[in-house]
């Protein structure tokens, strides 16, 4: 079914039809977006990363967050952590390589919030960024969200 | 399908039906182990090379068919306040405890529970974590349809399959790179007594139950049962194409 609505979109804005669409999971502009569905704010040196709310869509309710330890090395698509939900642990990947600077110890005790604030109360780590050159492997938000359609088309 | 494009141009509409019949004709494979008993760290390492394997592209979506010696296991969490006698004594009774990184809490493999291990890629099917563990509840509640056994998926927070208040079959994955490992155990008829000495799936005041238990029906033999719940995953995943695999070679 979704295929199809994706075969129709792309045969409407060929002939430039306007087409209805669907409501998708929310992106937000200023982000980057990794294929692993993560996104980060850069600002500066320093870098804020969570999961985004097609991630926490397709998760379930989060009940557990494994966390990385301050000081700890991340590398760019490497695991730096964990969520748990519907008795599945899935690996969260950094969309930066760096240091982690501080960690979202609410998510010990509230890690729901990675469900019902993804973007804001639900970051998981900050990191100090050592190359911003690698933010150009990232996705910007359009290119997000056409990713999550192409994804979401495939079942 | 042919209608929604009939007002392109003659040309495009032949093109893009032929790409539209050519993407509905593509079957999906997937290569079933069939491996007998075996030890849970030897599954363990089969399952991490398996993993890597699958991220490289290197093998098919992959499915392993197994059971397991007594063995307790608890999952990330380490939720080892759910195990209700010390390790010790479980040495003595034969059973092996093992720490793991997958999802869920602690629960009992042993003889006579079909487990499936699938090594498969959620992102080539576009299914997040939900979806995916919804489908494995979904093979097991047709595998107990089978025998005229109504099951059900949890409600909120206890996934796994249910018969009644009682819990036939248990869920616990891990996730990385998109690829699974870990997966269901399904009870055909193991000694329940095992799961006395645990709070089994961290959920106390619920009984767990088998097939044997539920069912009216004689009971084939087990291997008929471990196959009918291949089959369950193949249709529930929509796997067109099975790839037998016994020891070691595949028929």
């Amino acid at each position: 079914m979704a295929s199809r609505l994706l075969w129709a979109s792309r045969a409407a804005s060929y002939l430039r039809i306007s087409v209805f669409h669907r409501g998708f999971s929310s992106v937000l502009k200023d982000l980057k977006y990794a294929d692993s569905h993560e996104w980060v704010k850069v600002e500066g040196n320093s870098a804020t990363v969570g999961i985004t709310d097609h991630a926490q869509d397709h998760l379930g309710d989060v009940v557990y967050v494994e966390l990385p330890e301050v000081g700890a090395p991340v590398e760019q698509g490497s695991g730096f952590g964990a969520v748990e939900s519907v008795k599945a642990t899935s690996d969260i990947n950094s969309p930066v390589s760096g240091k982690v600077l501080e960690v979202n110890e609410e998510l010990n005790d509230s890690p729901g919030l990675v469900n019902s604030s993804p973007y804001d109360k639900g970051w998981i780590i900050k990191v100090e960024v050592t190359d911003s050159g690698e933010l150009k492997n990232l996705m910007d938000a359009d290119q997000y969200s056409k990713f999550c359609e192409e994804e979401d088309a495939k079942h | 399908m042919v209608d929604r494009f009939c007002i392109i141009e003659p040309k495009r509409r032949v093109f893009l039906e032929c790409v539209v019949l050519q993407e509905m004709r593509v079957s999906r494979s997937l290569e079933v182990w069939k491996m007998g008993t075996i030890n849970y760290l030897d599954a363990l390492r089969l399952q991490e090379q398996l993993v890597s394997n699958r991220k490289a592209h290197k093998i098919p979506d992959t499915l392993l068919s197994l059971q397991h010696p007594p063995t307790y296991t608890l999952g990330k969490r380490r939720t080892d306040h759910n195990l209700l006698i010390p390790e010790s004594d479980l040495k003595k009774m034969g059973a092996e405890l093992h720490y793991t990184q997958r999802g869920g809490d602690i629960t009992f493999h042993g003889p006579h529970q079909a487990i499936l291990y699938p090594i498969i890629s959620l992102r080539d099917i576009g299914l997040g974590a939900r979806n995916y563990v919804e489908k494995l509840e979904l093979t097991m509640i047709e595998l107990a349809s089978l025998y005229g056994v109504k099951a059900c998926a949890g409600q909120a927070g206890e996934t796994g399959v249910w018969v009644g208040e009682r819990k036939i079959g248990a869920i616990g994955v891990r996730i990385s790179f998109g690829i699974t490992s870990h997966g269901l155990a399904f009870n055909i008829d193991p000694d329940l007594n095992y799961f006395k000495h645990i709070v089994p799936c961290g959920i106390a005041n619920k009984e767990v139950t088998s097939l044997r238990k539920e069912t009216d029906l004689v009971l084939p033999a087990e291997e008929v049962v471990h196959e009918q719940l291949i089959s369950c995953f193949a249709r529930q995943f929509g796997y067109s194409n099975l790839l037998w695999k016994e020891n070691g070679l595949i028929s």
